[in-house]
Order: structure tokens, then C-alpha cells, then sequence
């Protein structure tokens, strides 16, 4: 089933245009990395699908319905969203910033419920961020933050988890564990992620499919092995590359 | 389940409720030991007997009663909920905008409320205090909205964009008072109590035509107390997590701005008041919202209630403006915030 259909999608800043006619689908429990140099719009773009910025009627339709149509608080409960930065000065614990992630289940007025509570436990312990929960934001490593981040997207329980560079600040260990995990919420949920990532490597190991992003236009969605050839890498990323076989997994060496 | 799994897990409404209730007995015993101090002192007995007097009255309504009844107790009540609806208003503030040295007196909408006030009085349109209050509510509306404008740079808030554009509105329509003044000699003393804040001609009517907009301003602002939580983490953010950002910003902005417009066209401009209030609170209980909108009402009362004590106790029977009390309080906390957040400057 398809869950994200993006249809001649334009966004421009003023004059300066960001995502020019942009078109394509994402099928449900894909794990698609979006790639692309700098500045070509891959994080409008995820802007766009979650909402966050306005786009016309009938150019983003999530599980079927036009994003426009969607309340504030539904879309909250389809499309979670890992932002780049992370803003660090205000003052609550790790805990209660994962708990926000309950916020579009919660009616106004009430307390959270012992299912929030468990949820919260569930997806920090997951992250590997439990040993945090009282500590504040502001005084942790920027990898920790992200990881908290990510546990509050979780906690979200939502269909669609779109991420932006999440691994920016990760050690090589803690990458490796997330975005295993990402793949397996794929797997066993039937979740659908979208990631920008930067590591060719991990995306070619770990993701689905890519949708490549050049020029502020859409140059290739399918498979990430068919997309991640020397010629792309060339083309698109100006990086000579092959691809190497070693102990059965493929490898991107650069020249 | 160990200790501090317990910790992690609080109770907010039962921690609420027990503050509450040991911040509404201080309220109490503070509004009781204000009553008994002014020109005419009396002793608790005196307080007890004139409470009594109220509910078995006989017609005959002695000197003492009338002054503790007709001038000390609206003046008690009005200050109480002053200082509520500047502390809801500054914590409001606080986390709309995302900046801890926010508050109504600071981006100058208390200064633009008595603005309004002023060119009220010189229509000729003070007859009613609503007239007042309306006018107040206009121009308050309008400064607030334009610091809105200016100070958002795309989507967030420049903390020193914000803080220079209240410095400079509040310049602005400083001067425009003082013009006003000058050009309408005759109305002088009447402009310049909005200009200072005093709580001296308190009446029953100021509380009356302020406690419904106070009430409601912070009924609201409770009723929305963790979106709140999730704008102070940023409106994208926010948005993501299911608030909606405008509708929520402007509700808010639209509340606490009818608070502080009443407030200010009963008692004139009293500073400082929202950004000491809600502080302390977080120092105490965290950044929480559905913590610190509440106690903010009762902290706020209370405050404000002391600091009118003091003024007209310092030097009785004349009576210091209440602005310079929290002014006196507020400023050297001020510069401490701002000392202590220049890393965001």
C-alpha cells in the first residue's frame, strides 16, 4: 500500500525555489534514505510531508488522505518527525521531553495515563537513553540529545517516522544500534521511515530504497543498490567510487 | 518499583493540589495581616469583629468599618488579582515567545495599555472604567502584535530583537504619554497614576470590572497550560507533536493581553511583577507549565499584595508608588536573568 504520494510538489522561500516538481510514492514499511547534496531540499521536503510547511491541495497525500486535510493533532498521530537540530535551552528532563512525544493522545486537562508512562519507558530503553531520564537536555552530549529525540518520535507511535540526519552526532557504535533498529521497526511494525543520511555505506547496508534529491528535483526512487552505482555516486555526489564485495557485503570505496 | 522510579513518575495533580492549598492559607493569612495595617491600625481581634459585623450587621455602619470594608479590603482583593493576572500574563508570555525575559512590562504592552488608558481619558470616554479598559485592551492588543511582527525572524524569536523592540516600544509610548500630558495640563494627575501604578483609590467597582476578565484570561490560559510545555521546545516542534501553533499563540496572546489591559486600567502600569513571579516558581518546581501556570496565580496575589503593604507602610500616611516596590525587587533580578542567559545574546 502506498503511504506517501507526493505529486508535482514546488516550495520556494520567497524567490528562492527549494523543491521544483517534485513526484513520488513511498510504499507502507519501506526504509527509505533520502540522499543529495547540500541545499538541494531534503529537509523542506520533509517539512512538507509533515505539515510543518503549508503546500497546496493535492500535491502530498499521506495514507491515502490529502495532508491538507489533516488536523493538527492527526497528523501528530501519523507522521513523527526527527528534527536536525534539536533545541537545548529550556529546562525539562529527558523524561518529560519523551513524554511530550503522548501529547496527541492526551485530552486537555488530563493527566498522563500509566499506558504513557509504560510507552515512554519502553521507547527510551529502546534508544538506550533510560540511564538519562533525569538529566536535563542542556547538559547532555549532542548524540544524546539526538537519541532522546528519537525516543520522543517513538513514543509518538505513529505509522510514518520521518527522520533528518539522526545519526549527525552518533558515535560509530550508537549508528549502528539506531539505525538496526530502525530497520527492524520497519521490519516488524510495518512502519515507514524516510531518513537523510550521509553515509552512503550505512544507507546501502541498512535502507530499502532511495530517493535521491539533486538540483532540488527528484533523480532516482527505487532500489538503493540500483541507485547507489558509480555512476550516480559520480554524477550526483562528484566522489569517484566502486562497489566491492567484501565478506558477501557491498561496500562503497572511494577513490 | 525503586525510589527513583517513583520520583520520575510524579503526581502532578496531587502535587498541585497540596501547593495550592499551603500557597491559599499564605494568601489568606498575608491578605489578613494587610488588613490590619494602615493609617488606622487595628489588631486581629478588630479584623475578626468587623468579618463578624458583615454578616450580622445592624444598619449602623461605624467609621472603622467602613474604612476596613469600602477602602482596605477592594484594595486587598484588587492587588491580589493584579498580581494573578500579571504572573499568568508573564508566564504566558514566557513561553510563547520562548524567552525567559519576557513579560507584559518589559515588551512595553502594560506601557501601551496605559496609552490607551490616556487617550480614553482625554475623549472623555473615562466615565465607565470600560471605556478605560477598552481603549487599554486596543492599543495593548496592537503593541503586542507588533513586537510579534518584528521580533519573529522566520520561525523563531531573537531574544535580543524581542528585548530591544519592547525597549524602544516602551520609549515610545512613554513619550506619547508625556506629550499627552503636556498638551492636556488639566488632566495631568489623572494620567500620571496610569503611568505609575497605585493601588490608593481601589474600589469595590475596579474589582468588579476586573475579576471577570481575570478570571477568564486565566482559566484559559490553564486550559491550554501544556501546549504551553511544547512551545517553550519550539512552535515547530510543537507542531509536530499535535499543538496548533497559531491558534494557540494568538488565543493566548489574545487572553493575557485582555488580563493585563483590565488590570492595568484599574491600577495603572506595575512592573516586573510577571518576570519575578513565574521565575521563582520554576526555580521551585521545574519548567512545567501545568505547575507553574497555577501557582503563578497564588505566588503572584501574594506578591503583589506584599509589595503594596510595603508601600504605603514605609513612609505612612503617604504612600510610595507599588511600581517602584517591584521595580525595587524586579530590576537587580532582571539584570541577574540577563547576566545569567548572555550566552544567548
Amino acid at each position: 500500500m502506498t503511504m506517501i504520494e507526493v505529486r508535482n510538489l514546488s516550495y520556494a522561500y520567497g524567490k528562492n525555489k527549494i523543491l521544483d516538481n517534485v513526484t513520488f510514492d513511498v510504499e507502507e514499511g519501506n526504509f527509505c534514505a533520502i540522499m543529495g547534496s547540500n541545499g538541494t531540499g531534503k529537509t523542506t521536503l520533509l517539512k512538507c510531508l509533515s505539515n510543518i510547511l503549508p503546500v497546496p491541495k493535492g500535491t502530498v497525500f499521506i495514507n491515502k488522505k490529502d495532508s491538507v486535510d489533516y488536523s493538527v493533532n492527526e497528523m501528530a498521530r501519523t507522521v513523527a518527525l526527527v528534527p536536525q537540530h534539536a533545541l537545548l535551552d529550556f529546562e525539562f528532563s529527558a523524561f518529560e521531553t519523551v513524554l511530550m512525544g503522548r501529547n496527541p493522545y492526551q485530552k486537555r486537562l488530563q493527566n498522563e495515563s500509566q499506558e504513557d508512562w509504560d510507552i515512554v519507558e519502553a521507547c527510551m530503553k529502546r534508544t538506550n537513553t533510560w540511564h538519562l531520564r533525569f538529566a536535563s537536555p542542556a547538559k547532555m552530549s549532542g548524540g544524546e540529545m539526538q537519541r532522546v529525540m528519537l525516543a520522543r518520535a517513538l513514543a509518538q507511535q505513529t505509522p510514518i517516522m520521518l527522520l533528518d540526519e539522526p545519526f549527525s552526532n552518533l558515535d560509530i557504535s550508537h549508528q549502528f544500534e539506531i539505525i538496526a533498529m530502525l530497520r527492524e521497526i520497519c521490519e516488524n511494525e510495518k512502519k515507514t521511515i524516510l531518513l537523510i543520511v550521509h553515509d552512503l555505506n550505512m544507507a546501502l547496508r541498512y535502507c530499502k530504497t532511495l530517493l535521491l534529491l539533486h538540483n532540488h528535483s527528484v533523480v532516482f526512487n527505487g532500489k538503493i543498490e540500483e541507485g547507489l552505482n558509480p555512476l550516480n555516486i559520480k554524477k550526483y555526489f562528484g566522489v569517484d567510487a566502486s562497489i566491492q564485495n567484501i565478506n558477501g557485503k557491498m561496500n562503497i570505496v572511494y577513490n | 518499583m525503586n525510589r527513583k522510579d517513583k520520583k520520575v513518575r510524579p503526581n502532578p495533580l496531587r502535587t498541585r493540589l497540596c501547593g495550592i492549598i499551603v500557597l491559599a492559607i499564605l494568601l489568606f493569612v498575608v491578605a489578613f495581616v494587610s488588613s490590619m495595617i494602615g493609617v488606622v491600625n487595628y489588631f486581629f481581634t478588630d479584623v475578626v469583629s468587623m468579618i463578624e459585623a458583615l454578616f450580622h450587621s445592624d444598619g449602623s455602619m461605624g467609621m472603622d468599618y467602613a474604612i476596613f470594608w469600602n477602602i482596605r479590603m477592594p484594595r486587598t482583593v484588587l492587588s491580589v488579582l493584579v498580581g494573578a493576572a500579571l504572573s499568568v500574563s508573564g508566564a504566558a508570555y514566557q513561553s510563547v515567545f520562548r524567552n525567559p525575559l519576557t513579560d507584559p512590562y518589559i515588551l512595553g504592552v502594560s506601557s501601551g495599555a496605559s496609552l490607551g488608558a490616556a487617550i480614553a481619558i482625554l475623549l472623555g470616554w473615562d466615565n465607565g472604567i470600560i471605556g478605560i479598559g477598552t481603549m487599554a485592551l486596543t492599543v495593548g492588543l496592537v503593541t503586542v502584535l507588533l513586537i510579534y511582527k518584528i521580533a519573529s525572524i522566520g520561525n523563531r524569536m531573537h531574544t535580543a530583537t524581542l528585548l530591544l523592540t519592547g525597549v524602544c516600544f516602551t520609549f515610545l509610548i512613554t513619550a506619547i504619554v508625556s506629550f499627552l500630558m503636556v498638551l492636556n495640563q488639566d488632566k495631568m494627575e489623572r494620567i500620571i497614576f496610569w503611568t505609575m501604578g497605585s493601588f490608593a483609590s481601589a474600589s469595590w467597582g475596579d474589582v468588579l470590572v476586573a475579576l471577570p476578565f481575570v478570571v477568564l484570561g486565566i482559566l484559559i490560559t490553564l486550559y491550554y497550560s501544556r501546549d504551553l510545555n511544547l512551545l517553550l521546545v519550539g512552535s515547530e516542534t510543537a507542531k509536530t507533536l499535535g499543538v496548533d501553533v497559531e491558534k494557540v499563540k494568538k488565543r493566548l496572546l489574545f487572553v493575557t493581553t485582555l488580563m493585563v489591559a483590565f488590570a492595568v486600567s484599574t491600577c495603572g502600569v506595575i512592573g516586573f511583577v510577571g518576570l519575578i513571579v513565574p521565575h521563582c516558581i520554576r526555580l521551585v518546581v521545574g519548567a512545567d507549565n501545568r505547575l507553574v501556570i497555577p501557582y503563578s496565580i497564588f505566588v503572584g496575589g501574594i506578591f503583589l499584595l506584599l509589595c503594596d503593604s510595603i508601600a504605603r507602610m514605609v513612609l505612612m500616611p503617604s504612600e510610595l508608588p507599588v511600581g517602584s516596590i517591584t521595580a525595587l525587587v524586579g530590576s537587580p533580578m532582571f539584570i541577574y536573568l540577563l547576566y545569567k542567559s548572555k550566552k544567548q545574546l
